[in-house]
């Protein structure tokens, strides 16, 4: 899986390719418009990681030239305008999916994997946590071919560790997950507590090993028991 | 009011002290002008019979004596008004009398002659008459003087007028008409002044708007990005990996709090333009279905009575208005409480019980107002901003100590 990184601020676009990398996805980076230019006119890439605002250009040029000569690749726009213009701008031009800066790497992974199981229609599009199967297009999760019933965000929740095993998630980056703008409302993170507590209970009755680990403090890690 | 129309009502008013000084003079004009005539014409007919008299020693075959009295001398001829039954009216009506003697074979004669005068009555109806008529013909020729006169006078005016109510921010400050007249000229150049401050601070706050979210959410990125890698690497249950998450969390509050500032300046600047005709109902629906899972797990009892709510808004903001309001009533709320939603063409009503609070409800609208939990945030901020763009009134009201109730009235 091949990635094209497209940030004008060198730190963040080490720090998202270091991620990604992590991952087993093949980073390259571009820091400028001409740049990225350059590289998508030389090499073919699977996902595009697309800044709007580039120093010498913008970011939406770019997604209108990947359409002309690889319309295939999966793209994914970054933006720190929050304004949704340029969102609806993106989406119309073809992007698959819009992040607004500033993001947790652990989200940005969670769409990567997203968008990359979207695109790979025809291939195998179960997750396999150990014995815990999602199957994304159904929204569905089965223990040992067991259905297990969860809630919206449960299921939000467990496709989000999903993409982040054995990262620790901040309880910040869940709430940001599960409720986005609204993510105040997990101010006192009760809400995260009962989730996650509730997640567990589910995943252990149906006779599985607890894999969601608490760190103090911090967040929590999601860690599949070899067996 | 029209200009024009004040103008006129204002002229008009002006002409009703014209039209009472107005009768009275044209009154006292006729009362003169008739005594003038009648004496005059009584003098000359006394002359006639004084001379025709002289030279005859015999009165006129034709005269306008009234009587004759014996023995009665008068030194001068003199006139005198008096009041004589009309018969056949039977009315008093004033005449006018001119009382003068002859000397006819060695005897005194006073000789009387007698004119009908116009009575006071007729007269000012006369006036009144003539006020009016010359009153109707001179606001007729007001009304039409003013009318192309103002037309063309304030010509201008009315263009500027026009295309300053077409204008919209941030758009080309629009060239207004030239003008020989002074006043409207110096007007059109302070308003074509105005318009390019207002424009020029509009840009510059977007600009800043935009600078400062551009970079500030560059940089929080980076340390949200840096803090994670952090977590991910230090010994997963020691001190520092804590205070690494100190740091995550507080980035993570500033990025909410920057983009709800950015969002509020935004409503604030008016960025959000696109009014539909949306329908509240279908919005609220879907944010409680949204934060159904948080009722649930907070055991807050929802009822709601939602009817058709057609409001002219924006979509986005319609939808940031509710789950605001939603998100409020269960984030302030209590294990166990309640939330009662009632959506209308009249209003919205939200209730939601929750901890004490002494203070003055509406200080909770305002932004970071404090709360018995510390900060409430900006989300009420935001409500009320909203509610300012599209002039619904919102309050906020405590009841029993524990009911916070926020009512919005479309």
């Amino acid at each position: 899986m091949k990635l094209l990184i497209i940030e004008d601020n060198p730190q963040l676009l080490d720090a998202i390719a270091e991620t990604l990398s992590k991952e087993k996805f093949v980073c390259e980076t571009a820091a400028t418009y001409s740049a990225a230019h350059e590289k998508i006119h030389l090499y073919q890439y699977d996902i595009l990681v697309v800044d709007i605002n580039l120093p010498d250009g913008s970011g939406l040029q770019i997604i209108r030239e990947i359409k002309k000569v690889h319309p295939a690749t999966g793209i994914i726009v970054v933006s720190a305008r929050n304004s949704l213009d340029n969102k609806i701008e993106g989406l119309e031009l073809g992007a698959d999916d819009y992040i607004t800066k500033p993001f947790d790497m652990a989200e940005l992974v969670a769409r990567v994997k997203s968008l990359i199981r979207r695109r790979n229609f025809g291939g195998n599009n179960f997750i396999e946590l150990g014995k815990l199967r999602i199957d994304p297009e159904q929204r569905k999760v089965y223990a040992n071919e067991k259905t297990i019933e969860l809630t919206r965000s449960e299921y939000d929740i467990l496709l989000f560790f999903s993409s982040n095993v054995g990262r620790v998630i901040t309880r910040e980056s869940l709430a940001e997950h599960i409720w986005g703008d609204n993510m105040d409302l997990a101010d006192s993170f009760d809400f995260i507590y009962s989730h996650i507590k509730n997640l567990r209970k589910k995943i252990t009755q149906n006779g599985l090993p607890d894999p969601i680990k608490a760190v103090y403090g911090v967040g929590y890690k999601f860690e599949i028991a070899e067996a | 009011m029209k200009l024009i129309n004040r103008t006129f009502r204002l002229t008009t008013i002006w002409l009703l002290p014209v039209l009472i000084i107005g009768s009275i003079f044209v009154f006292f004009m006729i009362k003169y002008i008739v005594y003038e005539e009648t004496d005059e014409y009584m003098t000359y007919e006394m002359e006639r019979i004084v001379k025709y008299h002289g030279m005859n020693n015999d009165l006129p075959e034709f005269h306008q004596l009234d009587y004759i009295q014996e023995g009665v001398y008068h030194e001068k001829p003199f006139f005198k008004d008096t009041m004589m039954l009309e018969p056949a009216d039977n009315e008093m009506v004033p005449h006018r009398e001119l009382h003068f003697s002859i000397e006819h074979k060695g005897e005194n004669f006073g000789l009387v002659i007698r004119h009908l005068l116009p009575g006071n009555d007729d007269i000012f109806q006369g006036s009144i008459i003539i006020i009016l008529g010359l009153m109707l013909f001179i606001f007729m020729v007001l009304l039409l003087t003013i009318n192309m006169v103002s037309k063309s006078i304030w010509k201008p005016f009315y263009q500027t007028l026009n295309i300053l109510t077409g204008f919209k921010i941030n758009t080309p400050i629009p060239t207004l008409p030239q003008t020989p007249i002074d006043e409207f000229e110096t007007l059109n150049n302070t308003v074509s002044n105005l318009l390019k401050k207002v424009n020029d601070d509009y840009s510059r706050t977007r600009e800043f708007n935009e600078n400062a979210s551009h970079e500030l959410q560059t940089h929080l990125a980076m340390i949200r990005a840096n803090t994670e890698k952090l977590i991910n690497q230090s010994s997963e249950e020691g001190e520092n990996s804590r205070v690494i998450a100190n740091i995550h969390q507080a980035s993570v509050q500033l990025s909410q709090v920057q983009k709800s500032l950015l969002l509020l300046s935004k409503i604030g600047n008016q960025e959000f333009n696109k009014h539909e005709i949306i329908d509240l109902s279908h919005h609220l629906k879907q944010t409680i279905d949204l934060f159904n899972e948080a009722f649930e797990l907070r055991q807050i009892k929802l009822s709601h009575h939602i009817e058709e709510c057609k409001l002219t808004m924006d979509p986005g903001l319609a939808e940031i208005l509710t789950n605001n309001l939603i998100k409020n009533a269960i984030k302030h709320n209590i294990y166990n409480g309640f939330v009662r939603v009632e959506l209308n063409s009249k209003h919205l009503l939200i209730e939601n019980s929750g901890l004490p609070y002494e203070g003055e409800p509406n200080n909770l609208l305002e932004r970071f107002a404090k709360g018995e939990k510390g900060n409430m945030g900006i989300g009420l901020a935001i409500v009320k901003q909203i509610c300012e763009l599209f002039n619904y009134s919102i309050s906020y009201q405590i009841s029993n100590k524990t009911t916070h109730s926020i009512q919005i009235i479309w």
